[in-house]
């Protein structure tokens, strides 16, 4: 079933449990946040005691992971608050170290959390792809340039995109007294967690400092208030577009199909081919992606 | 290997903690879905106030674009349960 709705979860009201898995050490403590029941993939709260080591090694999994409170070292490098990683499949770091301990946000995004002990990469592991960026001091806040957008006083830094499926992670704040009076829904699942700072929602009420929701697509969320300001980590897993409207009580089925009309209005010639009886399977082919596709 | 993952076999001690988080996952759900049940008729509440917010204030159709809501294009509520948690 992937991963179910959970929203709204406060991590506050969890405890940590140990990390048990094999190549983890001692010393790492997580609170599940929303977990993948076919895939194991995760995200957690990860908190890194002082004087947590790891050896070198890759994981088997896409990595995500952004330094909420304190600092740990990959090597001899520190990272500090905010910083923010994507550690691609089978690409090895280096020893992991958090002297004086350390809180992060620790996304397995393919499979189960696992570490494998070794000083290289993978084979077919793709280092191109390994990132990393402080996103409080190294990058600047952008107005969204998403269409319909929200209100302003609502802004965001990008920290990953995906030119394929337009996934997005990303930071964003609210301004004191944001607003916005619409209720909208996404052709994408959608995940936050609140680094500081509560907001409101109509459905789910107030999600305070270390709130989090992991929403599948089509789920009716809005209208939103944040009273004090905030600031939050976001991730989506496809192209996130705000379908605004004002019923409070349609259904994901009901949003769903409205999406689709709304598609066949906004782009007529894609929704007339993808319906079109002469080629009508579900796995078009992308001469960029030619390994993708399975025909 | 895909974009996300190497493809390999989990052991015995892999799947009993996988099978652990499901449990705690579906747990989660459950008490999530009962407490969006118990707030209810606050939910009602904040429904009613915003209903009224877009016929006097506006609805935001794009950023900082505001529509008057007519009472007429106000929805009905239908008879089914008004769930938020799927």
């Amino acid at each position: 079933m992937a991963r179910p709705h959970i929203e709204p979860f406060v991590d506050r009201d969890a405890d940590y449990k140990k990390m048990t898995l094999p190549g983890f050490g001692t010393g790492m403590h997580y609170k599940m946040l929303s977990f993948d029941t076919d895939t194991g993939a995760c995200t957690m709260n990860v908190r890194f005691d002082s004087g947590y080591k790891r050896s070198p090694g890759f994981s088997h999994s896409e990595i995500e992971m952004f330094v909420l409170k304190g600092s740990l070292k990959f090597g001899k490098q520190t990272y500090i608050e905010g910083h923010y990683f994507v550690i691609p499949p089978g690409v090895f770091m280096p020893a992991l170290s958090a002297s004086k301990g350390a809180e992060v946000l620790l996304m397995y995004n393919g499979s189960e959390p696992s570490h494998t002990e070794s000083d290289a990469d993978h084979d077919g592991a793709d280092r191109s792809r390994l990132a990393e960026v402080n996103s409080y001091s190294g990058m600047p806040w952008i107005t969204p340039n998403i269409h319909p957008g929200t209100n302003t006083g609502c802004l965001m830094k990008i920290l990953k995109f995906d030119e394929r499926t337009h996934a997005l992670s990303f930071l964003f704040v609210m301004a004191p007294e944001f607003w916005q009076d619409n209720i909208s829904y996404h052709d994408c699942a959608e995940e936050v967690y609140h680094i500081w700072g509560t907001t409101w929602m109509m459905q789910f009420g107030y999600l305070p400092t270390g709130g989090y929701f992991w929403r599948p697509p089509y789920i009716n969320h809005g209208a939103f208030h944040c009273k004090r300001g905030a600031i939050a980590f976001g991730r989506t897993d496809s192209e996130l577009h705000n379908h605004f409207h004002f019923n409070p009580w349609s259904n994901v089925k009901e949003n769903e199909e409205r999406a689709v009309s709304r598609l066949q209005h906004r782009n007529p010639e894609v929704y007339k081919w993808a319906l079109g009886h002469n080629h009508n399977h579900p796995d078009p082919a992308d001469f960029e992606y030619p390994d993708d596709h399975s025909h | 290997m895909d974009k996300v993952g190497i493809k390999h076999k989990r052991d015995d001690k892999v799947k009993a903690w996988m099978k652990k988080e499901t449990a705690e996952q579906k747990k989660r759900y459950q008490v999530i879905v009962a407490h969006m049940d118990a707030i209810a008729s606050q939910r009602d509440k904040w429904v009613a106030n915003f209903l009224k917010r877009i016929q006097k204030r506006g609805f935001n159709t794009d950023r900082d674009v505001f529509k008057i809501i007519k009472p007429e294009e106000i929805p009905i509520q239908p008879k089914r349960k008004f769930k938020v948690s799927f």
